[in-house]
């Protein structure tokens, strides 16, 4: 991606769409080798603990209205995102 | 250099120039500066020091140092020369007319490896306490930030487990994507010297680096892998270990998490991570695999080293887990000898990541969400703090570009010249309203800055650093600030400007802030470090004088236990193709300092005037190439222009060169991909291709001269 790709931004946007695909698909990458409650649990406590709270909202905005074909595995755990906002971070392995 | 007077006075203090930290005595004439002499009681370096911290102190003194604040209204603007009062009042006025348009949290931070712990804690102070967000970010971001993920994760806490000397019980030593007789050379003298009594060596490096083959520094066995495949080597290994159970269970059943270590094992022991599978795969000779695995495994003290060659990828942080599941599996955590340890690039890495210069954590590694950690903080500040996490460095790039981050302060960094994709950056700059840039020297930064806080080196300031070993040494003021005031200091200032109210009498009273609010620095004070010299964390009533080795009977997680990280290789989205067929990787030498704002204003200049493009004969000859050619280097990023070096250093298919010099812009080629977990660039590896100079030359003028031919037909 170059620095064209801040082209892509809506209103109420942090920061380009294209970032934030790129980041949440390489996360979802790594949690690949865990089974699927575990794999879902570990990127949804990820993005609580890394991302601006602006980032996330901007994921959820963006897997709504179907404009974006996300994956399950993003699906899960943007829902696992909503429903647990005050879960606190952790360190380690994905915990359920 | 002739000196023929005897100094007059002298005074014990800490080399800013890398991870090793030695102590050296700063000895002046008349207020100046005329030696530095290696400190003998030094517990880093024992009296050693290699040519940067001995020779290369002069840019203290140089022309060039700016000694008056400067500000501007735009950057087009040429700069003025204020007081100091106006520069803060600047300062402090943009920042709350920004934050009043654009929100609280459209305004950041970036503090540095440079500075000292009391400074950096100051600058993240300033962030959460006065502008009131978690915009708080460090260099570390792109260097060392997946380290404290990556071991955090697996050991628990984000440092070195060893101390350096340490080394001299190792029976195996790997260094993994790091180059010590370089980068580290008075610990790479150290681990040199443990080599001539026997100690093995295993390199994992592309490169063949001046530590797989030197002056009494042999490897025994060299990964020469392809940049990019760390994870796919270190996950054969651990095949191997599996495989052929070479793990110790005794250690695996009394300090890991079992169910998490038979995970690991399923994953690693696939097929697909056998030698004979990723061998090829990394362009090494499965051999070579099995026989590393069993080299390290049979230790019996196994330590590993390494660098930025692990942590600067896309997956740098799954990198790091390797070795952290590598030692664990092996039993080679918890004692003298062994251990997993990060080789620090600046002089105090491990400083800025203990000190809470991150978006998402305080000082001591402890989330920002934690309510009980955010009242100890809210307790000792009295303000209210953000219980979110904030914008790393290149998402505030990235909310710059979409027009929703409007201001940085940025204390001793040059981001234009050392954070990838240059042009990205640039563009972030050009979209902010007001830059503070505070440093020694106008650079790269400067060009897009509006405020300009002219700092002081670490000769003019007191303080600490903490060292790659987690040795906290004393900084000491041996000139008076060239500017007017101490770092630490200018940050003050500036939020007692935007009107937070506090007062520090001297460094040592910001060091027992410290203490008080991050649990490994409780026992820390200027009077406890001039007393014995140095401590390495943790300090507190446990360890009044520090640890040398961590993990000795538990590892700081909430159970106890080590645990296993899964760690999948996924290949990095950064892939050669017909267009930029080679892989460029980036690393440094031994006589400069990373981007050289310092040693290029030194004597030091002469061993390293330019950096040059390491290119395979293969290679050189098929594009015809000759030694010392100026030669472009293009990627989709962006291009630059070099001078090639043929060189048996590096495989065909692969070029290599420092960043030490601006005007070689190797930052325009790098890559903007990042580490999946921390944001840190993949440094290591873009695809690009090297075209000789003059052709590159008649190509453009034959596009040129067919634009015209068709500019003429229409």
């Amino acid at each position: 991606m170059s620095f064209q790709a801040h082209k892509d931004i809506v209103e109420d946007d942090v920061m380009s769409r294209d970032r934030i695909i790129e980041m949440i698909r390489q996360i979802e990458d790594f949690f690949k080798p865990y089974p699927e409650n575990r794999r879902i649990e570990g990127m949804r406590n990820h993005l609580r603990t890394y991302w601006d709270p602006r980032m996330r909202e901007q994921l959820i905005h963006m897997s709504e209205g179907g404009k974006y074909l996300f994956s399950p595995a993003i699906i899960s755990t943007v829902n696992l995102l909503k429903d647990e906002q005050t879960k606190s971070s952790y360190y380690g392995p994905p915990k359920i | 250099m002739s000196n023929p007077r005897k100094p007059e006075q002298s005074v014990t203090t800490t080399c800013a120039y890398c991870g090793v930290g030695c102590g050296f005595k700063a000895e002046t004439i008349s207020g100046k500066i005329v030696r530095m002499t290696p400190w003998k009681e030094g517990k880093a370096n024992h009296g050693h020091s290699c040519v940067k911290g001995r020779f290369a102190f002069d840019y203290y003194n140089h022309a060039d140092r700016v000694r008056k604040p400067l500000i501007r209204s735009s950057i087009s603007d040429e700069w003025r020369e204020v007081t100091w009062d106006e520069a803060f009042n600047y300062a402090a006025s943009e920042l709350k007319r920004i934050q009043l348009k654009y929100g609280k949290k459209s305004v950041g931070a970036v503090s540095s490896s440079r500075c000292t712990n009391e400074e950096i804690f100051l600058t993240q102070k300033f962030a959460r306490a006065v502008l009131g967000n978690n915009n708080i970010d460090n260099c570390a971001r792109i260097c060392h930030s997946p380290t404290q993920f990556g071991l955090t994760s697996t050991v628990g806490w984000g440092a070195a487990s060893q101390h350096f000397d340490s080394i001299l019980q190792a029976d195996v030593i790997v260094v993994v994507g790091a180059n010590p007789t370089e980068g580290h050379p008075v610990f790479g003298s150290l681990m040199k010297r443990r080599i001539r009594e026997g100690a093995k060596l295993i390199v994992i490096d592309p490169r063949k680096t001046e530590t797989v083959t030197s002056a009494h520094c042999k490897a025994d066995i060299h990964l020469a892998i392809r940049p990019g495949t760390n994870v796919a080597i270190l996950d054969s290994i651990a095949h191997v270990v599996v495989k052929e159970e070479l793990y110790n269970q005794q250690f695996i059943d009394q300090r890991c998490e079992v169910d998490e270590f038979h995970n690991w094992c399923a994953l690693v022991s696939a097929e697909r991570y056998a030698p004979e599978v990723i061998g090829p795969q990394c362009g090494v000779d499965p051999e070579l695999i099995y026989a590393a695995a069993r080299l390290y495994a049979s230790g019996p003290n196994s330590a590993i080293y390494y660098g930025l060659g692990v942590t600067e990828h896309s997956q740098g942080s799954t990198g790091v887990m390797c070795l952290g599941n590598l030692a664990l599996s092996c039993g080679m955590l918890g004692r003298e000898g062994v251990g997993v340890n990060p080789l620090r690039g600046q002089g105090n890495v491990q400083g800025g990541s203990c000190l809470g210069s991150w978006p998402h954590v305080f000082s001591g590694y402890r989330f920002v969400s934690d309510k009980p950690t955010r009242d100890s903080f809210e307790h000792e500040w009295g303000v209210p703090l953000d219980p979110e996490p904030g914008l790393r460095l290149p998402n505030m790039f990235d909310a710059a570009l979409a027009g929703t981050f409007k201001a940085m302060y940025i204390m001793g960094e040059d981001p234009v010249q050392s954070d990838p994709n240059q042009n990205h950056v640039i563009e972030a700059f050009k979209n902010m309203e007001c830059v503070i840039l505070h440093d020694l020297f106008l650079n790269e930064t400067s060009k897009y800055a509006h405020i300009f806080l002219p700092g002081s080196s670490s000769l003019e300031k007191d303080g600490t650093f903490t060292n790659a070993e987690r040795r906290v040494s004393r900084v000491r003021k041996v000139v008076e600030p060239i500017a007017g005031y101490q770092d630490w200091q200018i940050v003050l200032k500036l939020m007692n400007k935007m009107g937070y109210a506090v007062a520090y009498d001297n460094a040592g009273e910001v060091l027992d802030e410290i203490a008080r609010l991050s649990p490994a620095y409780r026992g820390m004070s200027f009077d406890l470090i001039d007393k014995v010299g140095s401590v390495q964390w943790p300090c507190d009533e446990n360890a009044p004088h520090g640890t040398e080795v961590l993990h000795r009977e538990k590892f700081p997680r909430a159970n106890g236990l080590g645990t296993f990280m899964l760690t999948e290789y996924v290949p990095t989205r950064e892939k050669t193709s017909d267009r930029y067929p080679m892989l460029l990787t980036t690393g440094r030498i031994l006589s400069q300092y990373n981007v050289g704002t310092q040693t290029r204003r030194t004597a030091n200049q002469i061993w390293h005037p330019e950096d040059v493009l390491e290119i395979n004969v293969e290679d050189a000859t098929q594009r015809s190439i000759s030694d010392g050619d100026f030669v472009t280097i293009k990627s989709k990023f962006g291009e630059t222009e070099l001078r090639a070096k043929i060189s048996t250093r590096v495989n065909p298919g692969i070029v290599y060169t420092t960043f030490h010099h601006a005007k070689s812009k190797a930052n325009a080629v790098t890559s903007d991909l990042s580490d999946w977990a921390t944001n840190c660039p993949e440094y290591k590896v873009t695809a690009v291709d090297v075209i000789p100079k003059n052709i590159t030359n008649l190509i453009y003028e034959s596009i040129a001269s067919h634009e015209k031919i068709d500019q003429l037909g229409n």
